[in-house]
């Protein structure tokens, strides 16, 4: 069956009169509990078809020489309850790759994780296993049903020069692998290291390891130690390698005056080389010398209709041997709901690079970019929900300049 | 009118007509279907920390007198809360008409939202202390399913019925109706939104009517 009768099929039953209780009914179904209440356990998840259209090379972290993309993705979610203290929770994801791409379709287990709240007042919680980094506020919003946009802000998803399999050895060579020897501009070639490229954080970074929160009144903590820095590549966060020798630790404090508002602050410092690329580190250094160190700034505020975010960050990637090479990004989004099953967002997005030393001056290692994102959404039940997306892009003295990305969702949700 | 409490509503919602027919009533009980399973709330992105996560939510059955009343000269309120991440009650009768009150008791948001045909509404997010309490009238019979866009797996069913005679039942499945005015009429258990079993009964003056559903 081919995926677009798949689904109209989907859009017929989850729109019939009895979908909406099918639905519930479903849920009861995937539903498990002991006798006492103690202990539960609930299977829910999404399924998402994507479709990209965006001029060539591809934007941000979707993957195909192509001009335009068909991403289905199947999510399944497991959330048990164990007692009052234990939590468990896994996330299986079928689809065509992390970030969407035109590769085969593959199951991959992309979140799992055990928590321990020994109190009532949730002072004090203790995660272990491969899970969201506890950085920023986007984290909280990146599933397809939550989040108002297709794709990611521009921090998470924006390539730089940085690579996580090779060790920069002179600025030269960043400024190559950032596109900006290439004179004439070249799309073949920005796209032909693509993979290899890294962003300041890569989506909501599922890399493994420890966290600790919990909260005081108004005041939330949150710190974690993984074994990727935040720029990592998603084959980097597999619980195998670097947590002891070369662990990234990041934390979180947030304060809420009240229910409107959110302020939060984050950091994080951690390797951005993989232990693979330690043959290519000059000698006399370590993967400890290659850090990312990222300070970020979040704010939060809903009331009623209307939902707002922002978030700014640094990212400093250190090299011994060229300096620091600097990158700031941050956006603004704010979503209104028009009508109960209406929706509108809209975001502004920057990122701007900071100077390397470069052939006895001084010069950015990388393209000043900026994009605005619009976004309707309508849900046509509780369960089905369509979005739309335009993108605008400018990034000047690349292949593609000025860039203009469609993008439409729907998300079945049960 | 002032609103019911909600550990009242039941005794509320039998006290209409009660003083014009105090001694007719009809009472039994009514089969439920086995317990659900609990509910499991995501707390895969947020620090949860109260209640909600374990609480049961026995089937409970609501039993009402279908025929021709006329609507109340003042409309009725009655309150559906937000506390500890669930809906309480989480089903409620109300005759057409009824104004239902949505007070969030929790330190947290809730966005509470119904799609169902019966009435389609978002409340969107509110404080605690916000006044008035955002409300919503319900005009049209049937089902409604109320939801919160922000904890999924919360939600609640308010069931709008033409009649001001109606009860919930008790976790046993036991119910009285009360000041009943003598008549013939049809008696409904709504049982879940697939089961409505109904039985005709005749009231007399100053009697018992004893009906069970098995």
């Amino acid at each position: 069956m081919k995926l677009r009768h798949l689904w109209i099929l989907i859009l017929l039953v989850a729109t019939a009169p009895a979908a909406e209780d099918f639905f519930d009914r479903l849920r009861e179904t995937l539903s498990v509990s002991s006798a006492d209440g103690q202990i539960g356990a609930r299977l829910s998840g999404t399924l998402d078809v994507e479709s990209y259209h965006f001029q060539f090379p591809a934007p941000g972290l979707i993957y195909t020489p192509d001009t335009t993309l068909i991403n289905p993705r199947l999510a399944v979610f497991c959330d048990t309850q164990l007692g009052r203290q234990f939590y468990l929770f896994a996330q299986v994801r079928v689809d065509r790759g992390f970030d969407s791409s035109d590769e085969n379709v593959r199951t991959r287990l992309d979140e799992y994780a055990l928590r321990y709240a020994p109190g009532s007042a949730g002072r004090l919680n203790l995660q272990i296993g491969k899970f969201a980094t506890v950085v920023g506020n986007w984290v909280q919003r990146h599933g397809s049903w939550e989040n108002p946009f297709i794709t990611a802000p521009l921090p998470y998803e924006n390539l730089t020069g940085i690579w996580e399999s090779v060790a920069v050895r002179s600025s030269g060579v960043l400024l190559a692998w950032a596109h900006l020897l290439l004179v004439p501009p070249n799309a073949k070639a920005e796209y032909a290291d693509k993979h290899l490229r890294s962003p300041m954080i890569w989506g909501p970074s599922y890399a493994s390891g420890l966290a600790i929160f919990g909260e005081f009144g108004r005041l939330t903590y949150a710190a974690e130690m993984k074994n990727a820095a935040l720029a990592s590549q998603p084959e980097s966060w597999n619980f195998d390698h670097g947590l002891r020798e070369h662990p990234t630790v990041s934390a979180r404090l947030a304060y809420r005056p009240n229910l409107m508002w959110n302020f939060g602050l984050s950091a994080s410092t951690g390797p951005y080389l993989r232990p693979a690329a330690l043959p290519t580190i000059p000698a006399g250094f370590g993967l400890g010398d290659y850090r990312e160190v990222v300070i970020g700034q979040d704010v939060s505020f809903a009331w009623h209709y209307w939902q707002v975010w922002l978030e700014a960050y640094r990212a400093r990637f250190e090299n011994p041997r060229i300096g620091h090479a600097d990158t700031f990004a941050g956006y603004a989004e704010v979503k209104y709901k028009f009508t109960p099953q209406f929706s509108g967002a809209i975001r502004w997005n920057r990122q701007t690079y900071g100077d390397i030393n470069h052939a006895g001056g001084r010069r950015p290692w990388g393209r000043d970019t900026w994009r605005l994102d619009v976004a309707p959404s309508y849900r046509l039940t509780p369960q089905l929900q369509l979005k739309l997306q335009y993108s605008y892009q400018e990034e000047p003295d690349a292949a593609q300049p000025t860039r203009q990305t469609f993008a439409t969702q729907a998300t079945l949700r049960f | 009118m002032k609103p019911c409490s909600i550990p009242g509503l039941i005794a509320c919602t039998v006290l209409l007509g009660a003083v014009a027919y105090a001694q007719s009533a009809i009472e039994g009980r009514v089969e439920l279907p086995r317990a659900r399973a609990t509910t499991v709330i995501n707390k895969r992105y947020e620090i949860v920390t109260k209640g909600g996560t374990l609480s049961t939510n026995p089937p409970l059955a609501v039993v009402y007198l279908e025929g021709d009343f006329p609507r109340p000269t003042a409309p009725a309120m009655v309150q559906m809360a937000q506390k500890d991440l669930m809906f309480v009650p989480t089903l409620l009768p109300v005759q057409v008409g009824t104004r239902v009150e949505f007070p969030n008791l929790d330190d947290t948001y809730h966005n509470i939202f119904s799609y169902s045909a019966a009435k389609r509404f978002d409340l969107g997010r509110y404080r605690a202390d916000e006044r008035p309490i955002p409300s919503q009238v319900f005009e049209t019979p049937g089902l409604v399913t109320v939801r919160c866009d922000i904890h999924d797996h919360m939600r609640a069913l308010i069931l709008v019925l033409a009649t001001p005679h109606f009860a919930v039942t008790s976790e046993e499945g036991r119910y009285r109706l009360a000041a009943i005015p003598p008549g013939r009429y049809v008696l409904k258990a709504w049982v879940d939104s697939r089961t409505v079993r109904s039985q005709p009964v005749e009231v007399v003056g100053n009697a018992t009517l004893r009906v069970d559903f098995p």
